[in-house]
């Protein structure tokens, strides 16, 4: 019975396998840092995925270690803005709209006002902010919609925002011009 | 939109239709078979779905012909089921995420195409249309390809007529920058 | 109409203007379709064709997709136009960022596509072309640089499937 207890502790904290791909020097601070992660209760697969993206990249031991640092902050940040019973998905996406810089109060709120997965507002949050808009213009913006619109629409809404930039309209205009429009217009198909 | 050259009207015909004479449906369908199918192939970027879409307006239309208050204007009415048809498709294909690579189909999210491909101007535009949002090819097109008026279109669509010219602008002005872009490739 | 010296757009609207020409067959389709008024209930020719047609469409697309969607999840097609690259691969977060696991095929001259399942979340994902080259996706937001030194996209797909 103990043994069979103290095998399954073991498999429980045996490293990930595909960590093996990492550089020597990657390995150990890379499956540490996992570690202490999933003993925070954080989910670990995005840290892992990250390694694994650094090692295909052929990028230094000295970045990999700091990327799956730096994200495992991320998701502990997110996982206080969002609160235990956000799943994985929603920490990841969170995890990169706060690492944009969209700030804390603004998960807090979303997970308030919306209901169901916020996997979707989170990274249009995140996608948003990488493409130029100020933080709070567009969690302002994600915010104003959040309550009613449907992930689609909202999918919708960060590829039209992404367009009238590319088309030469100031980032934060064109959030505004389209959260206006959407908020104006009763729900559609 | 109604009178042919030889004068059977669309109005005489779906009263016919109405009368109980099927067959003259099939007349109606022959009439509008292409020019819907032109609007279902552009809006849908695949000719199977705009088939699909195209069948199933006229099986609607003929179920729902109590309900076209006005014969003579069959045209606009029958273009309102398509455009709802094609609105679902649209949604449905956007779920599935197919692949459209055929000739006169659109590269949904493809980069820009190179100029070393040899894409003729074809391809480029069904490209370009797919990168217009729905609404502002929907609106383009009823507009400048099926020549509807702004207040037919207003029927049609649910929107209003100053959002249909927003919408017809940015589509002219979008299909713009793509494509100026991709002929300077 | 349109603003002055507009010809690219009167170019457009002139080529889409042309006639399309639909098989005339649907015809028949739609009229086989059409209850005639006082018609007994019987089995249909058209259910038949129908019936026909579904299990042809599925013999098609059933050997051409691989594994079934991911539950809640989508299948996303990946498109990249690239007509000098040997090899292309889809690499991300989705297969542990494996160049071998997910070559894209050669769908025309020139165009690369692979359709994979996805579960719901935000994926990183970049093209790696000829095994050398990592190239974001010009039609996806960019994830933000995490000092690997190569460009880096994302999909997002929304739970439950809407």
């Amino acid at each position: 019975m103990i043994l069979v207890a103290l095998l399954a502790v073991a498999q429980a904290t045996a490293p990930d396998p595909r960590l093996e791909r990492l550089d020597p020097a990657a390995r150990p601070p890379v499956v540490q840092l996992v570690d202490s992660a999933r003993a925070m209760g954080l989910p670990t697969e995005s840290l892992v995925q990250r390694a694994l993206e650094g090692a295909a990249k052929g990028a230094p031991a000295a970045s990999i270690v700091a990327a799956v640092r730096r994200l495992a902050a991320d998701l502990g940040r997110a996982r206080d803005a969002l609160g235990p019973d956000a799943v994985p998905a929603e920490l990841d996406a969170g995890a990169a709209a706060l690492r944009a810089g969209a700030p804390p109060a603004a998960l807090t709120t979303l997970r308030r006002v919306r209901r169901g997965s916020l996997i979707v507002p989170l990274a249009v949050l995140a996608d948003l902010v990488g493409s130029g808009v100020p933080a709070d213009s567009a969690a302002a913006a994600v915010l104003a919609l959040a309550p009613s619109i449907r992930d689609v629409e909202l999918m919708e809404f960060r590829r039209a925002v992404e367009r009238d930039i590319a088309l030469g309209a100031p980032p934060a205009t064109a959030v505004r011009v389209n959260a206006t429009a959407r908020t104006a217009r009763p729900g559609r198909p | 939109m109604g009178k042919d050259n030889v004068g059977t009207s669309d109005a005489d015909l779906v009263r016919r239709v109405r009368a109980g004479d099927t067959d003259a449906y099939a007349e109606i369908v022959a009439r509008y078979r292409d020019r819907l199918g032109r609007y279902a192939v552009h809006m849908l970027g695949d000719r199977e779905d705009a088939e699909e879409a195209l069948q199933d307006t006229f099986v609607r239309a003929y179920r729902s012909l109590a309900r076209c208050d006005d014969p003579a204007r069959f045209g606009p009415w029958v273009y309102g089921i398509l455009v709802n048809r094609c609105r679902t498709a649209g949604a449905r294909s956007a779920r599935r995420r197919r692949v459209f690579v055929r000739n006169d189909a659109a590269l949904n999210g493809a980069a820009l195409p190179d100029a070393a491909l040899r894409a003729d101007f074809a391809d480029l535009v069904g490209w370009a249309l797919a990168r217009l949002g729905p609404e502002c090819r929907e609106a383009f097109l009823l507009k400048h390809v099926e020549d509807l008026e702004y207040d037919e279109m207003a029927k049609l669509t649910g929107a209003g007529i100053s959002a249909l010219k927003m919408r017809v602008k940015r589509a002219c002005e979008q299909l713009r920058a793509i494509l100026s872009e991709a002929e300077h490739v | 109409m349109f603003d002055a010296g507009d010809d690219l757009v009167e170019r457009i609207v002139r080529h889409l203007r042309e006639p399309v020409r639909v098989d005339p067959a649907l015809d028949a389709r739609v009229m086989r379709d059409i209850d005639p008024p006082g018609s007994t209930a019987r089995a249909h020719p058209w259910t038949w064709v129908a019936l026909a047609a579904i299990l042809a469409a599925l013999l098609v697309v059933w050997p051409w997709g691989s594994a079934p969607a991911p539950e809640g999840g989508d299948r996303r097609q990946f498109v990249l136009v690239a007509p000098r690259a040997i090899t292309v691969a889809l690499v991300g977060d989705f297969n542990d960022w494996d160049p071998a696991r997910t070559p894209m095929h050669a769908t025309r001259e020139g165009v690369w596509a692979a359709v994979v399942p996805l579960p719901p979340g935000r994926h990183r994902y970049a093209f790696l072309v000829d095994g050398a080259e990592w190239r974001a996706d010009p039609a996806a937001p960019r994830a933000a640089d995490d000092g690997f030194g190569a460009p880096t996209s994302v999909a997002t797909v929304e739970a439950g499937g809407t």
